[in-house]
């Protein structure tokens, strides 16, 4: 009889528990902003003694690229700072941008987020308009932000203000392997400045000769972004209404992605993992994206001197039109849950907005500056072996400064996708373009509307 | 005449076994072969085993916290599957041995739960768990999955085969209800508990979804979400990349190879009806 | 005395699933009525305001939607039959008393089931791709010039996804059925033997209806399974090419927890979702309380 008595008082307790901890939760949340009202005193004392001491945590997503950045840019200030800390997480894009909508939505973002979060520059305006309150403004920082290419800082202003700190340069490069072009009796040359007629004219000799596509890419999606940056196109208009359907650069550009793809130059990839793999073993001749990608072509050391790169073909028969484009790219912002914001701000103006050195270390991996005076640095007129001796640094800190200036809006990404469908539609389903960019317009409408 | 016919029909059902098996098995053997090369070989379709296994490894260790992500999910998963068969197998067996009209009635307004998308129930569960502090934590990992109507199911419906005599007989002699249920049940329930234990284990193993919402600490990650980080970088190692997804297949394999005879019986009380 | 005795009885079958019914209860029933609070909000994150029906006559406009509900449906009816009807001619083969290897065929089917979803989705993409093991089989034996981008064209990605869900749980449906045949007297077959029952007289005769039960058990259980998946095509196509393979559940994390997320729309939909799953219910509740 005891026993059962024990065993009854257990469940009970059991289930009483599991109830206390539900209603226990609105007063320790109380207690937790005290705490933290605490913490930001102490962390506000701390700073009176020595700007440099104290913890940044950061949220970003490559260990051979961004993440690598971050630790040689914590190595530069704990010269000068021997106390300070930095803890990396490496935490995928997608899964940033979930964390936010959940951390927001739950109101524990003082727990989760770190001080600082990379974000693609496509990115950083939806992310901001959405959580207004999470990011801080940095335009009265004390970061010069005139020492950083125009088109880039662009990214991360918002109503004019500044939340974000620019990192790499997004700048698009065209790269191919030369061995195959030779196969195909092609150079490098034979790639720049051109059109993307002229381009696929010669893309699809290459594929008849060597049986590969000269390029691949994951969907649409960045592709499609290349080129509509090429010739300043964008899929609002200048007061941020959208203009998908009827925008003459867009279907232009459609109508010329769906040439490449049913000639069988552009490879579609699902995934980001045969993207990459893709490139590496030279099942396609090449490579278009952003300048980053680089770091990715880099890692199949075994085809060094192979590569080459140029600019990208511009977009023939539309306005405006240019070799230059931009994708991609990244730029760092910290949060309002940052504890110790002058150490965030010294700490980015003594290495990203401040150090040729970093930028002068993180070189070989692939990350170009947008901080316009590391361009200027021997290290980026060296001449590359990997890509047969071409001064690649310096080519791409040339191309940046020809980069049409493009908006950018918060249903950037939204946009993107439902343009990346209506071609997919019209590719894969045999659908009608111009019904497709409609629909697509009426889809990222649907969205906006709320 | 009769023979051939007899080994025709062995040798036809054989074949179509060894097709399905083929099939099943088929992804994994190639894993387990591209886990021996280098990413480029892997890329190419080499299909032959080769000897890059310990330099995958290496690559594997210096990159990531691979033993850190193997414990945290060991840990999740033992956690969840213990708690999970004490609390299911006695909800189970008190459906069953004390059924009455209301708790059959309950029973059935629990099976709506099985109803209920999770991608709905995430974020309000998130919000939750945001203001009772139990993010990354292995409670709030294993809180959902603890409770599950299958399972209490598969305890119920086992149920059924103890017999009633036995329990009358243990409680003449004096046996306490939660004596009966350790004492007798329990051990008696083995491939029950085999089965039970088999799923629970495989599904907190390979939950993924849950464990990316609740998990932003460095050392909580597990290896579901150490492999999708492996596949996002700018630089894709496929050598390292099929180790650890072979790494994190090989216990739930480990698991079921042990428990497979007792998880047949076990389940065979539950679609008995 | 006998009286008290059921009382305490009853008391004891009480304390014994309540931790499981309060967990229950605690983790399913009452998110989901903050769900269905939220169905009827919309605004900004952190700051969502009531806005009544809004967010469910926008479903009736939202053509993705739509899309996704196809998507769904088709996955449903097409993997549903196909896993039954596979996983019940397995186990009727394995249930052969004097088939050897009985176990290892039993694993080797069983296997992929152990494989987590992110780890299949690396290998079924890498073995799809457009270079990869499968396309070079398919080149080399000469079926294919060149290697077709499988997971890239809408109707065969959508093959390919519905393949991977046959491959995951196949085993485990098999199993069910493997455990239901053992549990079917011997005699019965001897008997019809006797009688001079062919195998497939026997098989539809005494097999099926005898493992009825479980059919409907399974049916029940995989048409919820399928309806509600997502993790397949979240991990394995991102739901590409276009919106090609995404189901509805994935379009409702997607409204979630991707772009500028729409929590209220997001909740609407889930409702919906619970409706249409809802219907399952009756049928459900008759087979978890069905008793003889």
């Amino acid at each position: 009889m005891r026993k059962r008595m024990i065993a009854l008082f257990m469940m009970a307790f059991l289930v009483v528990g599991t109830l206390a901890g539900c209603t226990g939760g609105g007063s320790g949340d109380e207690g937790k902003k005290d705490d933290k009202a605490n913490v930001e005193n102490e962390a506000g004392d701390a700073n009176e003694g020595d700007v440099g001491a104290g913890k940044l945590t950061v949220w970003c997503w490559d260990p051979t690229f961004n993440i690598n950045a971050m630790n040689a840019a914590a190595e530069i200030y704990k010269k000068d700072h021997p106390q300070f800390e930095l803890e990396v997480t490496e935490i995928s894009s997608g899964d940033i941008i979930q964390k936010l909508a959940t951390s927001t939505s739950a109101g524990n973002t003082a727990d989760v987020l770190p001080d600082v979060i990379l974000f693609d520059d496509s990115l950083v305006a939806q992310e901001v308009v959405s959580y207004p309150d999470v990011f801080m403004d940095l335009t009265d920082s004390g970061i010069d932000f005139s020492q950083f290419s125009e088109g880039k800082v662009a990214c991360s202003v918002v109503d004019g203000k500044n939340y974000g700190v620019p990192f790499d340069s997004g700048a698009a490069i065209a790269a191919y392997r030369t061995d195959i072009l030779e196969d195909a009796g092609f150079t490098i040359d034979d790639f720049t400045d051109v059109t993307w007629s002229e381009w696929i004219k010669k893309a699809k000799v290459v594929k008849e000769k060597t049986g590969k596509a000269l390029i691949n890419g994951q969907s649409s999606y960045n592709q499609v972004t290349v080129m509509l940056k090429s010739c300043g196109g964008s899929f609002f208009d200048e007061d941020g209404n959208l203009d998908i359907a009827g925008n003459e650069k867009i279907k232009r550009i459609c109508e010329l992605y769906l040439e490449m793809l049913e000639a069988g130059v552009y490879q579609e990839e699902v995934g980001w993992d045969t993207y990459i793999g893709n490139i590496n073993n030279g099942n396609v001749a090449g490579a278009m994206n952003g300048c980053w990608i680089m770091s990715s072509i880099q890692a199949a050391d075994n085809q060094s001197g192979l590569w080459a790169i140029t600019n990208v073909p511009s977009v023939d028969g539309v306005d405006d039109a240019t070799n230059y484009s931009s994708q991609g790219g990244s730029t760092w912002t910290i949060t309002t849950e940052c504890e110790n914001p002058k150490l965030a701000i010294d700490f980015f103006n003594s290495t990203f907005a401040g150090s040729e050195e970093l930028y002068d270390n993180i070189l070989p991996s692939g990350a170009i500056a947008t901080w316009i005076p590391a361009g200027g640095s021997e290290a980026y007129s060296q001449e590359v072996e990997f890509y047969g001796n071409q001064p690649v640094y310096s080519m791409i800190v040339e191309y940046t400064s020809k980069i049409p200036i493009c908006m950018t809006n918060a249903y950037e990404a939204s946009a993107r996708q439902a343009v990346c469908t209506a071609i997919s539609n019209v590719a894969f389903s045999g659908a009608d373009l111009d019904e497709e960019l409609v629909a697509a317009e009426e889809t990222v409408s649907f969205e906006m509307e709320r | 005449m009769n023979k051939t016919k007899f080994w025709i029909g062995r040798g036809i059902k054989n074949v179509i076994l060894v097709i399905f098996s083929l099939f099943c098995v088929f992804p994994l053997i190639w894993v387990l072969i591209a886990a021996t090369n280098t990413s480029v070989d892997i890329v190419s379709g080499v299909l032959v085993p080769g000897k890059n296994i310990v330099a995958n490894f290496q690559t594997l260790s210096e990159h990531y916290d691979v033993f850190g992500a193997s414990w945290n999910t060991i840990k999740y998963s033992a956690v969840c599957t213990v708690a999970a068969i004490v609390v299911c197998s006695i909800a189970g067996y008190g459906f069953e041995i004390y059924h009455d009209k209301v708790k059959d009635k309950l029973f059935g307004l629990l099976m709506l739960t099985m109803m209920i998308p999770f991608v709905a129930t995430m974020l309000p569960l998130y919000q939750s768990y945001a203001k009772l502090g139990l993010l990354n934590s292995t409670l709030g990992f294993i809180l959902p999955q603890v409770s599950t109507v299958f399972l209490i199911m598969l305890f119920r419906q086992n149920s059924r085969t103890f017999p009633k005599d036995i329990i009358e007989a243990a409680r003449i002699d004096g046996e306490t209800e939660l004596g009966i249920f350790f004492k007798m049940f329990m051990p008696t329930m083995k491939a029950t508990y085999a089965a039970g234990a088999t799923i629970m284990f495989m599904n907190a193993w390979n939950n993924y979804m849950w464990a990316r919402l609740i998990m932003s600490d460095n050392s909580a990650q597990t290896l579901p979400m150490m492999i999708s980080n492996m596949t996002t970088g700018h630089y894709i190692d496929y050598g390292m990349l099929m180790l650890a997804v072979l790494i994190s297949t090989l216990p739930t394999l480990i698991v079921f190879f042990a428990l497979q005879k007792s998880f047949v019986q076990g389940m065979t009380g539950a679609v008995k009806g | 005395m006998k009286l008290t005795m059921r009382k305490r009885e009853n008391l004891v079958g009480w304390a014994f699933l309540t931790p499981a019914v309060v967990l229950i209860v605690i983790m399913n029933f009452v998110p989901i009525a903050q769900a269905m609070l939220m169905a009827f909000q919309s605004g900004r994150t952190g700051n969502m305001t009531f806005t009544g029906i809004s967010n469910f006559t926008r479903i009736v406009r939202d053509s993705r939607c739509m899309d996704a509900l196809k998507v769904t449906l088709e996955y449903v009816v097409v993997t549903v039959p196909l896993i039954l009807a596979l996983a019940l001619i397995l186990a009727v083969l394995l249930n052969d008393p004097k088939l050897k290897l009985k176990g290892v065929y039993r694993t080797c089917i069983f296997v992929p089931a152990a494989v987590s979803m992110v780890a299949s989705a690396v290998i079924f993409r890498s073995l799809f791709a457009a270079d990869g093991f499968v396309n070079s089989i398919l080149v080399n034996v000469g079926i294919l010039q060149t290697g077709y981008n499988f997971l890239g064209h809408p109707s065969s990605a959508r093959i390919i996804l519905m393949m991977v869900r046959v491959w995951k749980m196949l085993g485990y449906q098999m199993i069910f059925y493997l455990a239901a045949l053992q549990g079917i007297d011997s005699t019965i077959y001897e008997a019809a033997k006797i009688d001079g029952a062919t195998g497939l007289q026997q098989f539809f005769k005494i097999t099926i209806p005898m493992l009825k039960p479980t059919m409907v058990f399974t049916v029940v259980m995989s048409v919820n399974a399928a309806i509600q998946v997502y993790d397949e095509s979240v991990n394995l196509t991102n739901g590409g090419p276009g919106n090609a393979t995404m189901p509805i559940a994935h379009y409702i994390y997607r409204l979630a927890f991707n772009g500028v997320p729409n929590f209220g729309y997001a909740c609407a939909l889930s409702m919906v979702v619970l409706v249409v799953v809802g219907a399952m219910a009756i049928i459900q509740m008759k087979v978890g309380d069905r008793r003889e």
